[in-house]
C-alpha cells in the first residue's frame, strides 16, 4: 500500500442514538493520509455529533470508529488526542483567561516526561525548557509570537480561531478535525483561511477532516466531500460530483421545484 | 540598551524590596519572640493567621486554580490535626488525656517527631481525599460542594464516634499537644508549604489545573485526563489542609471534633473569597486580615458609655455583626476579592503608587 491511499480515519456503520433521536444513522466514511476531506450538510444534520464520536466525547451506540487501524471504542478523549487526533470547536473553546503562550504551552504537556514531583521541585528543567521552546517555535511559525503575552479572550475573533488551530497543532496531530473554521469570517478572511489550511496540511504533514458551510472554501480545497442530512449520508464524492448531485441540491435548497 | 537597563534597574529594585521585606518579617518575628510575654496576644493572632494562610492557599489550589468547588477542608484538617495530636502527645501524659476510655495499646507508646507527625497527618488526609475523590470528583460545581461538605462532616462524626474512643478520645478531645516553641516554627512551616504550592501552581501541572478550570472539554481535547488532574489537585490540596490541621492542633494545644465543624470551612472560604479566588498572595493577605480583623474588632463587644448613657448595641456578639458588614462591603466593592486573580508584585505596588487612580485603566482599554 503506498502512502497516498493509506487510511487514517475510518467510521463504519456508526449509529449515535440519543433517546428516540438518531443523530447519526449508519454513517461510514474514510479519511486517507494527507487528504483534505469535508463533511457538509444542513444545520442539525449531525456533523458535530460525528466529530464528537471520533474524539471520544460520545461513545457511538453501535458501529466502529478506527484511527490508523486501531479501534477507538472505550478510548477517552485525552487518549485519543495522544494517539494523534486534534480538533477545534464550532464555538471557540480557548482557555480564555490565560495568555496566548500558555494556551499553546498547555497542549505541549501531552508528551512531557515528568511527574508532579519533578515538575513542582523543578528537577526536570530540560523538559520544561523543551516545552517552552517548542511553543515559541510554533507561535513563530504561526505568526502569533508577538501576541504571546496577550490574554486569549482579548484577541479579535479571527485570531482566536487561528490560536485555536495553533493550539491543536501543538499536540502534534496526524489528523486535524476542524469544526466550522470559517464561521463568522468575511470573504477575504475565508480566502486567507483556505490558503492557510492547505499550508498547514503540507507543513505539518496532516490529514484534515473539516465541517464547513462556506462552499467556496469547501469546493476549493477538499479532495472529497461527504454530505450528511438528518444523520444519514446522502452523497459522497469529489467537489464536482457533489455540486451536480440532485439529492445534495435538494437537501440544501429544499428542492421542491424538481420533486 | 535603554529598555534592558530599565528592566535590570527594576529587577534590582525588586530584589532589594524583597530582601527588606524578608528582613522586616524576620525582624518583627524576632522582636515578638524576644518579648513574647508582653506580646502574647499579637503572637497568637499571627500564628493563627499563618495556619489559616496554609489551608486557605490549599483551598485556593482546588477552588481557585482547578475550578472545583470543594468544601471539605475542615474534614481534612481534622484528620491532620488528630494524627498529629495522637502521635505527638508525650507518652507520659497520655494516661491523663485518655483517662475515661483508656488508650488503644497499638498507639499507646508511639511518639513521633513533630515534623514526621505533621507529614503523616498530611498523608492520611491525602489518602482519605484520594478515596473520596473517586465518587465525588465526577460531580460538578454545587453538587461537588455538597458532597465534599457531607464527607467532611462524616469524617468529623467518625472522629467523635464512641467506637474510636481509645484512639481519638471521642467527644472529650485531645489535650497536652506540644505547641510551637517559638514563632519561627509556624513561620517556617507555612513558608515551606505555601512555597511548595506556589511552585506547583507555576509548574506544568499547575497549568493543567488552570486548563481544567477554564474549559474542561478543551482541556480533554488537549490530552489532559480530567479525572486524574482533578484527583491530583484534590489530593495535594488535602495534604496541605492536613498539615495545616496539624499546625492548628499545635497552635491550640487541645482539640476536639467540634473545632472542625463546617464553620471552619466557611472561615477559610471567606479568607479565599476576600483575598481573591485564584490568587495565592490574596489568600495569605486574606488570612491575616480576617484573623486579625476578628480580634481587633473586639472592642465592639464591650459596653460603651457615651455621656453616661450606655450605647445599647455594644454587647458581646456585636463585633460579628460589624465584621459581617465589613465583609459584605469588601465583596460588594471588590467583587473579585482584594487581589482578584493577580499576585502581589513589586512592580504592581510601585505602579499603584505612581498612578493611584489610573490603576490598570490603560491595560483594560487595550483588552476591550
Amino acid at each position: 500500500m503506498n502512502d497516498n491511499t493509506q487510511n487514517v480515519l475510518s467510521m463504519q456503520n456508526v449509529i449515535m442514538q440519543f433517546g428516540g433521536v438518531r443523530a447519526i444513522d449508519n454513517l461510514s466514511l474514510d479519511v486517507n493520509k494527507g487528504e483534505i476531506v469535508a463533511l457538509i450538510g444542513p444545520n442539525g444534520a449531525g456533523k458535530t455529533t460525528a466529530f464528537n464520536c471520533i474524539t471520544g466525547i460520545y461513545t457511538p451506540t453501535s458501529g466502529m470508529v478506527s484511527f490508523n487501524g486501531k479501534n477507538l471504542k472505550g478510548t477517552s478523549p485525552d487518549e485519543i488526542t495522544k494517539l494523534g487526533i486534534a480538533r477545534t470547536f464550532q464555538n471557540i473553546r480557548l482557555f480564555s483567561n490565560l495568555t496566548v503562550f500558555d494556551n499553546v504551552l498547555i497542549a505541549k504537556h501531552l508528551r512531557a516526561k515528568d511527574n508532579v514531583f519533578t515538575a513542582t521541585l523543578r528537577l526536570n528543567r530540560a523538559e520544561e525548557k523543551r516545552m517552552r521552546e517548542e511553543t515559541a517555535l510554533l507561535l513563530k511559525e504561526q505568526g502569533l509570537y508577538e501576541l504571546k503575552d496577550e490574554i486569549a479572550s482579548s484577541l479579535p475573533y479571527g485570531l482566536q480561531r487561528h490560536l485555536e488551530i495553533a493550539r491543536a497543532l501543538a499536540t502534534q496531530p496526524e489528523l486535524l478535525l476542524l469544526d466550522e473554521p470559517a464561521a463568522g469570517m468575511n470573504p477575504q478572511e475565508t480566502q486567507e483561511l483556505t490558503d492557510f489550511i492547505v499550508k498547514i496540511r503540507d507543513q505539518y504533514k496532516l490529514s484534515i477532516f473539516m465541517i464547513e458551510h462556506h462552499m467556496d472554501l469547501v469546493m476549493q480545497i477538499s479532495e472529497r466531500i461527504y454530505v450528511l442530512n438528518f444523520g444519514k449520508l446522502i452523497a459522497q464524492g469529489t467537489p464536482d460530483e457533489i455540486q451536480s448531485n440532485p439529492e445534495v441540491i435538494e437537501a440544501y435548497l429544499g428542492g421542491s421545484e424538481d420533486a | 540598551m535603554g529598555p534592558n537597563r530599565m528592566i535590570n534597574k527594576e529587577k534590582r529594585r525588586n530584589c532589594i524590596c524583597t530582601l527588606i521585606l524578608i528582613a522586616a518579617v524576620l525582624g518583627i518575628c524576632g522582636f515578638l519572640e524576644a518579648n513574647k510575654y508582653s506580646y502574647s496576644y499579637a503572637i497568637s493572632i499571627i500564628e493563627r493567621s499563618m495556619v489559616y494562610a496554609v489551608v486557605a492557599v490549599s483551598m485556593n489550589l482546588v477552588n481557585g486554580f482547578t475550578g472545583l468547588f470543594s468544601l471539605g477542608q475542615a474534614g481534612f484538617m481534622a484528620l491532620g490535626a488528630y494524627v498529629t495530636a495522637i502521635f505527638t502527645i508525650p507518652v507520659g501524659q497520655r494516661p491523663s488525656v485518655y483517662y475515661i476510655s483508656g488508650i488503644n495499646p497499638a498507639i499507646a507508646n508511639v511518639q513521633l517527631p513533630i515534623i514526621v507527625a505533621l507529614i503523616l497527618g498530611g498523608l492520611v488526609a491525602a489518602g482519605v481525599a484520594a478515596l473520596i475523590g473517586f465518587p465525588v470528583l465526577r460531580l460538578k460545581s454545587d453538587y461537588l460542594a455538597i458532597a465534599t461538605l457531607g464527607f467532611a462532616e462524616i469524617i468529623r462524626a467518625c472522629i467523635a464516634a464512641p467506637q474510636f474512643d481509645t484512639i481519638t478520645n471521642g467527644s472529650y478531645g485531645l489535650k497536652s499537644i506540644p505547641g510551637f516553641t517559638n514563632i519561627f516554627q509556624p513561620l517556617a512551616l507555612s513558608v515551606v508549604c505555601i512555597g511548595l504550592m506556589i511552585l506547583l501552581i507555576n509548574s506544568s501541572y499547575g497549568r493543567m489545573f488552570k486548563a481544567v478550570r477554564e474549559d474542561e472539554i478543551a482541556a480533554e481535547a488537549m490530552g489532559i485526563n480530567l479525572f486524574k488532574t482533578k484527583e491530583l489537585s484534590f489530593v495535594i490540596s488535602s495534604f496541605f489542609a492536613g498539615i495545616s490541621g496539624g499546625m492548628l492542633a499545635m497552635f491550640m494545644r487541645s482539640i476536639d471534633s467540634k473545632t472542625f465543624q463546617v464553620a471552619l470551612t466557611y472561615d477559610i472560604l471567606l479568607i479565599v473569597v476576600i483575598g481573591g479566588i485564584g490568587s495565592v498572595t490574596g489568600s495569605v493577605i486574606g488570612a491575616f486580615i480576617v484573623t486579625a480583623g476578628r480580634e481587633l474588632l473586639r472592642f465592639f463587644d464591650e459596653p460603651l458609655m457615651i455621656g453616661g448613657v450606655q450605647v445599647p448595641l455594644f454587647r458581646p456578639g456585636f463585633r460579628m455583626v460589624i465584621f459581617s458588614i465589613l465583609l459584605m462591603v469588601v465583596v460588594l466593592f471588590y467583587r473579585k476579592g482584594l487581589m482578584g486573580t493577580n499576585e502581589f508584585s513589586w512592580n504592581g505596588i510601585f505602579d499603584f503608587f505612581k498612578h493611584p487612580f489610573k490603576k490598570k485603566s490603560k491595560k483594560m482599554e487595550g483588552k476591550a
